[in-house]
C-alpha cells in the first residue's frame, strides 16, 4: 500500500536533510508546517529561496510536514524550532500545559467552510439537518460543532479523511473543506461554483484566525533574536511571494514535486491567491502578522463553551508577536 | 494604367478570361476542398469513434476480469466457513495467480475479525524480490481512514480509486479496487459491513495499450477518470497530477472546460477541441469505460486528418495556377490575332475617311470571322467606290438632290408619294422616228447623244428632275422632290433655253452632215402625285396624274422651235412672259377650247428670249416640185407620194400647193425634186399647220420639223 512507502520516504528525506552540511556562522533552526508542502506555506519557501533567513543570520531547514508528522511532537522533541499551527490547536495545547507561544499570526481569516451540492437540496444551513456531513477530525471540527450547536442542527457526522472522494462518490451530502484547497479541488472535478452551496465559518461568527508561527516559550526566552529574525524573514517571504506570483509558484511546484503530492500548478495558483486574501483580508496590511485580541477571545470562548478547554490561556501569555 | 488596360483588347480579353477562369477554378477548388474535407471528416469521425469504442471495451474487459478476483473472494468470505489460515492462503494464492494484481488485502472493520483485535488487515504484495506479506494495521497507518477502505464502507459498494504511482512496485501506475464484504444474517441477508477486500491493479497494461495506440495514431490518446484526472497521457508528468480541468485552468482557455464537462457527462462522442488541447486544431473522440467511469479519449489534429486533402488541393491549386498562366498566354495570343487586323482595319477606316478607297488587308485572306470582317470591309470600300461612281453617273440624269435623297436616306427608296404642285415639261423631236428611219444606227446615237447631252445639262442647270427619257422625248419636272417656289418660272426658262440650244445643235449637225432637228416643248403646272413609283425591285422617282397626261397632249400640239405653256403656267407668269401667239385647241378627253400660249421669251430672274427668225414667207421665183408622203403617226406610210409644188418658203415653214386637202397636224415627208424632175435625197419633214382651198387646189402651210442638209442647200439657193 502506497502510504506505507510514503512514510518510509518521508523518514528518509528527513534523515537526508538533517545530515546536510551547514554554515557554522548561522544559527541552525528548523521549521515544520502543519501540512504537506503547498502554497499554504509559500512565504516560508520564498524566505528560504530568496535568502531572507540567511540575511537574518539563520540557517533554516523546512521540514516536509504532513498528517503523519505532528508539528507539536516535532517541537517538543526538539526536531523543529518553529512550527505553523492554527490558533485553536495552539490554544488547546497551551491549555493542556504545552508552553508554546504565538510569534506571528499569518492567516487572519478562517478559510474553513462547509460545501454541499445544491442538487442535494442543501441551500441554507437549516437544510443540513439530518444530512450526512463529512467532518474532518480534530481541530477542524471545532467550528462546525460550535455552529451546529448554536443553530441547533443535528447532522449525521461521517468522519472525513484526506480526500474529497467521499463527497464526490456521494457517501456524504456535505463536507468540510478549506477554501484554498478542497473547494478548488471540487471545482476541478467539473463542479461549477453555482453547483455548490458554501457556508464560510467566518460568515457565521466563527472567524477563527488560522495559521500562525509558534515556538516553545523556552526558545523565545533563550533566543529572542532568532525568533525575531525568523518571523521578520518569514513575513518578508510572504510579501515577496505575493509580489512575485509566478516565481513563487515555480518554487512551490518544486517542493510539491519533491514530495510527490500529486498536485498541479492550477491548484497551487488558486491556493496562493486565496492565501493572499486570507493574510491581507480586504487588502489590509496593518493586520499583517498580528493576532487580533478579539479574534483570539472568540477562539478561546468557543473552545471553552464546547468544553475543549477548561481555562483559556491569557492573550498576553499566548501572543508574543508585534502589537 | 487603367487607360492602358481599357485601350487594349488583348489585355482586356486576357484579364476577362483570367478573371472568369479564376472564379471558376476557385469555385471548383473551394467546393472540392470543402466537400472532400467533409467526407474525410465524417470518415475520420467514424473511425475515431470506433477506435474509442473498441479501446474502452477492451479496457472494460480487463477491468471486469480483475474485478472478478475480489468479487469471488467476497463470495467466498461471505458464504464459506474459513479460518485465518485459509484466509491467508487464499489471499496469497489470488495475488500469485493473477498477473494484473499487484497486491491484495483483506481489511476488517474494528474487532470484526477478532473481538480482541481492533484492526486486522493482512496484505500480500509483489516486489522485485518476490511475494511479500505485511500487516497494514500498524499504529502509524490507520487504514480505517484511507479512502480505499473508508469510501466503500460508507457507500457499501465497490470503489475504484484514483490511479497513483506506486514506488514500491517499480514506480508503475496502479489503481485500487475495493470491494466491501458483509456479515450475513441467518437468512442469508447482508447486514453489516465486515470489511473490505482490495486489489491493487497494476495499470502497466493500460499504459502500454494506450502508448501502442499513440505510436500508430496521428495525434494522441489518453485515459481520464470521471473527474478528468489523467490515468494515462503521453506526457507522464500529467498522470496522477493534472486533470483536464487543471489544464483548462492553467492554459486559461475558457473553451476547454465546457468540452471536458460534456465529455465526462456522456458515454461517447466526437467534439471539436479547437486548439484547447494539444496545441493544434483538433477533434476529440471519446468513450466511457463503464466499470470505472473513466473515459478513453483520442485527439486527432485536423491538420493531420486533412493533410492528404490539403496536399491534394495544394497541388490542384498549383496546377490551376499553371493552367491559368497558360490560358493567359493563349488568350493574349488569340486576342492579339483579333486585335492586330482590327488595328489594321482602323487604319484603313482612317484612309477611307480621307477618301482613299484603295484598301489592302492581310486579314482578308483568313477564313474566320475576322477574315469575313476584313472582306466585308474591302467590299464596303468597293461599295463606296461604286456609290461614288453611281453618284457621278446618276447625277447626270437627276439632280444632286435626288441622288442624295436616294443614297443617303433609306426613306429615299420608300414607295409611295405625295401630292405636290409642280411644273412639268415634255419635249420631243418632231418627226424623229421618220427622220431616223433611214439613218445609220451610229448616226442616230450620235444625233441623240448630242441632243440629250445638251438638254440634260440645261435641265440640271435649272434643277429640273428628269422623269423619263424615251428615245428623243424627255419628261422632266420642277419643284419635287426638292420644293422650288419658282418652279413655273424655272420650267419655262429651261424650256426656252433648251429651244434656244437647238440652233447650236443643228449647226453642229449640219457640220457633221446630219439633218437638223426641230423640237417642241410643252410646259404645264399643276398638282400631281410625286414619289417613288415602281416595285421593290425597280423604283423611280416620278410624277403621275392627269396633269402629266395633259402635258403629253400639249406636247403633240407643239411645232419645232415652239414652247407651249398651259393656262395655269401662264397665269403664274403672265407678267414676265413674251407670248407670241395664243392657240386655241381641242383636246381629246378635255372639254372646250384650251388655250396654249406660244412663249418666245421670259423676263425677270432668268431672262431668256428666243432668237427671232425671219418667218416671213417668201414666194419663190420658181416653185420647187415635191412629192409628199403622209406620215401615219410616227411611221412613214407605204403610200405612194403625191406631186405638189412648194411655192413660198421661210426658215421654218413652206407653202405647198397640193391637189387634195390635208388635215391640220398631219405630218408630211417631203422629197424635193431635182430640176430634171427626179426625186433627190433632199428631204424635209413637216407638220401641216393650216390649209385653205384655192382655185380647186389646196394651199397648205407646213411647219418644218427636220430639214436634211441637201434640202437646206436647195432652200438656200431658192431664196
Amino acid at each position: 500500500m502506497k502510504k506505507v512507502v510514503a512514510i518510509l520516504a518521508i523518514s528518509l528525506a528527513l534523515f537526508a536533510s538533517n545530515s546536510m552540511a551547514a554554515d557554522p556562522a548561522l544559527a541552525r533552526v528548523t521549521f515544520i508546517p502543519q501540512w504537506i508542502p503547498q502554497a499554504q506555506f509559500a512565504g516560508y519557501m520564498m524566505a528560504l529561496e530568496k535568502g531572507f533567513y540567511k540575511e537574518s543570520g539563520l540557517d533554516v531547514e523546512i521540514l516536509r510536514g504532513g498528517p503523519a508528522d505532528s508539528p507539536l511532537e516535532a517541537l517538543q522533541s526538539g526536531r523543529a524550532t518553529f512550527c505553523s499551527l492554527w490558533v485553536s490547536t495552539a490554544v488547546q495545547h497551551r491549555a493542556m500545559g504545552v508552553k508554546l507561544v504565538n510569534l506571528a499570526q499569518i492567516v487572519q481569516h478562517s478559510a474553513l467552510m462547509i460545501v454541499a451540492k445544491k442538487a442535494s437540496g442543501i441551500i441554507n444551513l437549516e437544510n443540513l439537518n439530518g444530512r450526512r456531513v463529512g467532518l474532518w477530525e480534530g481541530d477542524f471540527k471545532i467550528q462546525p460543532l460550535a455552529l451546529f450547536k448554536s443553530r441547533n442542527l443535528s447532522v449525521i457526522e461521517v468522519p472525513l479523511y484526506s480526500t474529497v472522494n467521499l463527497f464526490l462518490k456521494g457517501a456524504v451530502e456535505a463536507m468540510t473543506a478549506m477554501w484554498y484547497n478542497e473547494y478548488h479541488t471540487l471545482l476541478n472535478t467539473g463542479l461549477e461554483p453555482d453547483d455548490l452551496t458554501t457556508f464560510f465559518f467566518r460568515d457565521y461568527g466563527l472567524n477563527f484566525p488560522e495559521d500562525g508561527i509558534y515556538c516553545l516559550e523556552k526558545t523565545l526566552i533563550d533566543n529572542p533574536s532568532v525568533c525575531e529574525g525568523f518571523v521578520q524573514a518569514s513575513l518578508k517571504g510572504w510579501i515577496y511571494a505575493f509580489e512575485h506570483e509566478k516565481e513563487t509558484l515555480d518554487v512551490v511546484m518544486k517542493y510539491t514535486d519533491t514530495a510527490h503530492t500529486g498536485t498541479n500548478r492550477a491548484h497551487q495558483t488558486w491556493m496562493l491567491a486565496r492565501m493572499k486574501d486570507l493574510i491581507f483580508p480586504n487588502g489590509d496590511k496593518a493586520v499583517f502578522g498580528k493576532l487580533d485580541v478579539q479574534q483570539y477571545l472568540l477562539v478561546t470562548n468557543t473552545l471553552q463553551s464546547l468544553g475543549f478547554i477548561k481555562n483559556a490561556p491569557g492573550y498576553e501569555d499566548f501572543y508574543r508577536g508585534q502589537r | 494604367m487603367t487607360a492602358w488596360l481599357r485601350s487594349s483588347i488583348a489585355v482586356k480579353m486576357a484579364l476577362l478570361v483570367l478573371g472568369g477562369t479564376g472564379i471558376v477554378f476557385s469555385l471548383v477548388l473551394t467546393y472540392s476542398y470543402v466537400s472532400s474535407r467533409h467526407i474525410i471528416l465524417n470518415e475520420s469521425k467514424a473511425n475515431a469513434l470506433n477506435l474509442a469504442l473498441a479501446m474502452s471495451r477492451r479496457i472494460e474487459q480487463e477491468f471486469r476480469a480483475v474485478a472478478k478476483v475480489p468479487q469471488s473472494f467476497v463470495a467466498f468470505l461471505e458464504n464459506s466457513e474459513w479460518d485465518e489460515k485459509v484466509l491467508l492462503t487464499t489471499l496469497q494464492r489470488m495475488v500469485t495467480d493473477n498477473s494484473e494484481i499487484y497486491g491484495m488485502a483483506v481489511a476488517f472493520q474494528p474487532f470484526a475479525f477478532n473481538k480482541d483485535v481492533r484492526a486486522y488487515a493482512p496484505y500480500y504484495y509483489k516486489t522485485v524480490e518476490g511475494l511479500q506479506f505485511c500487516q497494514l494495521a500498524t499504529p502509524e497507518y490507520n487504514y480505517f481512514q484511507q479512502d480505499w477502505y473508508h469510501i466503500p464502507v460508507e457507500l457499501k459498494a465497490p470503489v475504484v480509486s484514483e490511479p497513483y504511482f506506486d514506488d514500491g512496485a517499480g514506480n508503475t501506475l496502479m489503481t485500487t479496487y475495493s470491494c466491501p464484504f458483509f456479515e450475513r444474517s441467518d437468512d442469508g441477508k447482508r447486514i453489516n459491513v465486515r470489511g473490505v477486500i482490495t486489489a491493487d491493479v497494476d495499470l502497466k497494461w493500460l499504459s502500454k495499450l494506450v502508448a501502442a495506440i499513440n505510436e500508430s495514431q496521428k495525434g494522441f490518446s489518453f485515459v481520464v477518470t470521471n473527474t478528468g484526472a489523467f490515468v494515462t497521457h503521453p506526457n507522464l508528468d500529467y498522470v496522477n497530477r493534472e486533470s483536464l480541468f487543471s489544464l483548462a485552468e492553467t492554459r486559461g482557455d475558457p473553451k476547454l472546460r465546457p468540452i471536458v464537462k460534456q465529455m465526462l457527462s456522456s458515454n461517447k462522442g466526437f467534439l471539436d477541441l479547437g486548439s484547447t488541447l494539444g496545441g493544434q486544431d483538433s477533434f476529440l473522440a471519446y468513450s466511457k469505460i463503464l466499470s470505472t467511469g473513466w473515459r478513453f479519449g483520442s485527439v486527432f489534429p485536423k491538420g493531420e486528418i486533412f493533410a492528404e486533402v490539403d496536399q491534394l488541393h495544394h497541388i490542384t491549386f498549383i496546377v490551376s495556377l499553371l493552367g491559368m498562366g497558360l490560358l493567359l498566354i493563349v488568350s493574349v495570343l488569340v486576342a492579339r490575332s483579333i486585335a492586330r487586323p482590327l488595328k489594321q482595319m482602323a487604319a484603313a477606316t482612317e484612309k477611307v475617311a480621307h477618301g482613299d478607297l484603295d484598301i489592302q488587308l492581310d486579314a482578308a485572306r483568313r477564313t474566320d470571322e475576322v477574315g469575313m470582317l476584313a472582306q466585308s470591309f474591302i467590299h464596303m470600300a468597293q461599295g463606296l467606290k461604286e456609290r461614288d461612281f453611281i453618284r457621278d453617273a446618276f447625277g447626270r440624269y437627276v439632280t444632286q438632290e435626288v441622288v442624295n435623297r436616294l443614297l443617303e436616306s433609306t426613306d429615299g427608296l420608300k414607295l409611295g408619294g405625295e401630292i405636290r404642285e409642280i411644273s412639268m415639261m415634255m419635249s420631243d423631236i418632231r418627226g424623229f422616228t421618220s427622220l431616223t428611219a433611214h439613218m445609220k444606227p451610229e448616226d442616230i446615237i450620235t444625233l441623240l447623244n448630242r441632243y440629250l447631252g445638251t438638254m440634260v445639262e440645261i435641265l440640271l442647270d435649272h434643277r429640273g428632275i428628269i422623269d423619263e427619257i424615251i428615245g428623243d422625248g424627255i419628261l422632266a419636272f420642277f419643284g419635287a422632290p426638292e420644293p422650288l417656289e419658282d418652279h413655273p418660272e424655272r420650267a419655262v426658262a429651261c424650256a426656252l433655253k433648251m429651244q434656244d440650244a437647238m440652233n447650236e445643235i443643228n449647226a453642229s449637225n449640219l457640220a457633221h452632215g446630219l439633218p437638223t432637228l426641230e423640237m417642241g416643248i410643252a410646259v404645264n403646272t399643276g398638282s400631281v402625285v410625286v414619289g417613288n413609283i415602281g416595285s421593290d425591285k425597280r423604283v423611280k422617282y416620278g410624277a403621275v396624274g392627269p396633269h402629266v397626261n395633259f402635258t403629253g397632249r400639249m406636247e403633240s400640239f407643239t411645232l419645232g422651235g415652239q414652247v407651249l405653256i398651259s393656262q395655269p403656267t401662264y397665269e403664274r407668269l403672265s407678267d414676265i412672259l413674251d407670248v407670241k401667239n395664243v392657240l386655241q385647241v381641242e383636246m381629246k378627253g378635255f372639254d372646250g377650247k384650251i388655250n396654249l400660249y406660244d412663249v418666245k421669251g421670259i423676263r425677270g430672274k432668268y431672262k431668256v428670249s428666243l432668237q427671232d427668225f425671219d418667218e416671213a414667207l417668201r414666194t419663190l421665183r420658181e416653185p420647187i416640185t415635191i412629192t409628199y408622203y403622209r406620215l401615219n403617226e410616227k411611221t412613214v406610210s407605204a403610200a405612194v407620194g403625191t406631186l405638189a409644188s412648194l411655192t413660198s418658203l421661210s426658215a421654218k415653214e413652206a407653202t405647198i400647193v397640193c391637189p387634195e386637202p390635208i388635215p391640220i397636224w398631219t405630218n408630211l415627208r417631203i422629197a424635193l425634186h431635182r430640176d430634171l424632175g427626179e426625186i433627190s435625197e433632199a428631204v424635209v419633214y413637216s407638220k401641216v399647220v393650216s390649209q385653205e382651198a384655192v382655185d380647186g387646189r389646196y394651199r397648205i402651210q407646213a411647219h418644218f420639223t427636220s430639214v436634211s442638209p441637201q434640202a437646206s442647200t436647195i432652200f438656200d439657193h431658192a431664196i
